[in-house]
């Protein structure tokens, strides 16, 4: 008797258990040596006790740092609640959200705008969508300093057609707002171009034909076949923001903090790594929450639709 | 005729300059209301076209379309009491089949009771009860060509467009659904116009039929007026298959290379004719006939059979038990042209 030859789809799936572990193991490392293990070395910060003069004292574990974030101890030594630092986070999480909302506002019609153009206009017009990235957003960032400064470009526009005294836009809630939705808006625009470039656009004349306005298309046909794509961007746009450090260090000056100005203070002027750890474990477990929500959610939607 | 559908003139042109694409050009069309109206032409001959143009998705470049004598230029699809089933069938993948089929009356407001009746009318109609709650991927491409279907008739439209509605069907299926559009039309008063490859679908169905050529009418009639008299030669061999001969016009008949035709008389003297005549009115026999010719192939299909003779003739004989004589390979034959089978064509080449 002669031994069955592999089948095609034997053979192929031998290739592809090797492959596929070839293939992995490069990105494996990459995320085991530069993600995993560093926190692995966060976590154990943050139960150490922090250094008189920055870093940690080894062996010496505290699960301080995790309490400061909500209490404090008074001049009696009584623990009271402290709401400083919870403020600051939940004014990222508005900043952030205000920040996705409008990115989505301005950046779902332009992506719309330029689906609809013939394919050549469409190719330029992404390829402006990307000029921001040529530069460095923190040289932008600073050009945004020069606009909304009191004496800036804003301001002295608005001498000129006779407005008086000083807005002091900079260093506000404000700006650091204008610099967020500024800097993200590419980030809104793109996944969502994405998904309307490879709608089928029969769909809509279908929608027009069974009496669908210009709005009931949009709404009922446009919107779902591109959900996938608002979801991305509204990911893409949302989490950076929360995380966003120099923004509101440029923008928001001292008193329009955020998550990120946080901890990096926690790292430099407080010396108190223990703390910044715990911070950005906190925001960390903020993140994968919404995540979890989201990826539930929209798993719920495939299954729904399969 | 009590015109639905009045085209006038219409013509669209794709594209510009060296590369434009003449897809429409000068075409005008009556379609009375009520009437199964059937287009029919080759692949790109513009019957997406004409169709798109009368949904409201393409405007012509000069000409216009009424429907129920207004004109309905300017006229958005949204507002036009058309609807269409698309070629592509367009299902909604995001909504379920019963959501597919509901879309158009929600968009008309109608109230839920009512939509969820009609839902499963329809449903029921295209003999796809139970399937309302699939998405449209889970279905074969039958049952979504039908789905197009009930999503179309569920907003009773005064016209409904037809864009190869059956082509995706296996034959029963198509029969029975003929059927029902042809009982469909009869009980609700819409008109259709259907867009089909299919001849037979086209003669079976129609109430009159536009044969296409390149952007224009090449012939408007009833089925029979385009089977028994096409008046080109592109018609005639487009609709049924067709013995074409030619010659010149001597007393009333045609003298051809293998013996005289008979004509009509009012052709002209001594004037090159080409007349069509339909393999099933020829007549086979051993001595005389109009036509002599020598048998080349027999062909054996089932009711009838169909003999090729020299000079690119064939003529199709019914199997009648044997009560009409065999021929033989290779033998000599006459061919008997009754003059009513003759029908001169206006092409004379
Ligand atoms: N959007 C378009 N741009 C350019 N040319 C087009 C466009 N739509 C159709 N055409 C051309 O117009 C002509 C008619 O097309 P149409 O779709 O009406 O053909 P059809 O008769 O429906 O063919 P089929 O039977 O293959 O569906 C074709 O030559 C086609 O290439
Ligand atoms: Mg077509």
């Amino acid at each position: 008797m002669t031994r069955a030859a592999p089948t095609v789809k034997q053979r192929l799936e031998r290739i592809d258990l090797l492959g596929r572990w070839g293939l992995i193991l490069p990105a494996a490392l990459m995320i085991f040596s530069f993600m995993a293990l560093p926190m692995l070395v966060m976590a154990l910060i943050s139960i150490l006790e922090p250094g008189n003069f920055g870093g940690v004292k080894w062996g010496a574990y505290s699960g301080d740092a995790y309490q400061k974030f909500i209490l404090e101890r008074d001049l009696s030594d009584h623990l009271v609640v402290n709401t400083d630092y919870l403020s600051i986070f939940s004014r990222s999480f508005s900043l952030s959200a205000v920040t996705t909302v409008l990115t989505l506002l301005l950046g779902f019609p332009s992506a719309l705008y330029i689906a609809l153009q013939p394919p050549k206009r469409r190719q330029i017009l992404m390829f402006l969508v990307s000029i921001p990235f040529w530069t460095n957003l923190l040289v932008r960032t600073y050009s945004w300093i020069l606009l909304l400064r009191n004496g800036g470009l804003i301001q002295s526009g608005l001498e000129v057609i006779g407005f008086r005294g000083s807005l002091n836009l900079l260093y506000t809630d404000f700006a650091v707002q204008v610099g967020l939705v500024y800097s993200f808006l590419p980030f809104m625009v793109l996944p969502i171009y994405t998904s309307l470039e490879k709608l089928d656009w029969r769909l809509v004349e279908a929608a027009f034909d069974l009496g669908a306005n210009r709005w009931s298309a949009l709404r009922r046909v446009i919107l779902p076949l591109a959900a996938p794509g608002i979801a991305s961007g509204c990911i893409l746009v949302f989490i950076p923001a929360l995380g966003s450090y120099f923004i509101p260090e440029l923008l928001g000056g001292s008193r329009a903090l955020m998550i990120g100005n946080l901890i990096q203070n926690q790292f430099g002027a407080s010396r108190n790594w223990p703390f910044g750890a715990a911070l950005s474990f906190a925001l960390l477990a903020f993140v994968l929450v919404l995540m979890l929500l989201y990826a539930l959610r929209f798993q719920r939607n495939l299954e729904a639709q399969s | 005729m009590n015109s639905s559908i009045v085209i006038s003139n219409v013509s669209v042109i794709f594209g510009g300059g060296a590369n434009a694409v003449k897809a429409l050009d000068q075409v005008s069309l009556e379609i009375a209301q009520n009437e199964f109206f059937t287009l029919l032409g080759p692949s790109g001959c513009g019957k997406t076209t004409l169709l798109r143009c009368i949904a409201g998705f393409e405007i012509p470049s000069t000409g216009s379309i009424r429907l129920d004598g207004v004109a309905l230029e300017g006229l958005p699809p949204f507002k036009r009491p058309v609807n269409t089933v698309f070629q592509s069938y367009a299902l909604f993948p995001h909504l379920t089949v019963a959501q597919n089929i509901a879309f158009g009356l929600q968009e008309r407001r109608v109230a839920k009771a009512e939509i969820e009746r009609t839902v499963g009318r329809m449903l029921e109609l295209v003999k796809l009860s139970g399937y309302g709650a699939r998405k449209p991927a889970q279905l074969s491409g039958g049952q979504q060509q039908r789905v197009a279907l009930a999503r179309a008739l569920a907003n009773s439209p005064k016209v409904l467009l037809l864009d190869e509605s059956l082509s995706a069907l296996d034959l029963k299926l198509r029969q029975d659904m003929r059927l029902e559009l042809k009982r469909l039309q009869r009980d609700t008063g819409i008109t259709f116009v259907f867009v089909t490859h299919d001849q037979d679908e086209a003669l079976t169905m129609s109430d009159r039929l536009a044969v296409m050529r390149s952007g224009q009418v090449a012939q408007i009639g009833t089925p029979s007026q385009i089977y028994d008299h096409p008046r080109s030669k592109y018609v005639a061999d487009f609709i049924g298959d067709t013995n074409f001969l030619s010659g010149i016009v001597r007393d009333n008949r045609l003298e051809t290379q293998s013996g005289f035709v008979p004509i009509p008389a009012d052709l002209p003297q001594g004037s090159k004719q080409t007349v069509a005549v339909r393999p099933e009115r020829l007549r086979l026999v051993s001595d005389g006939g109009d036509l002599r010719s020598r048998i080349t192939q027999i062909v054996y299909m089932g009711n009838e059979t169909m003999y090729h003779l020299e000079g690119d003739m064939r003529v199709r004989v019914p199997n009648n038990a044997g009560a009409t004589p065999q021929y033989a390979l290779g033998a000599e034959v006459g061919l008997v042209v009754p003059l009513s089978a003759v029908q001169p064509l206006e092409d004379a080449s």
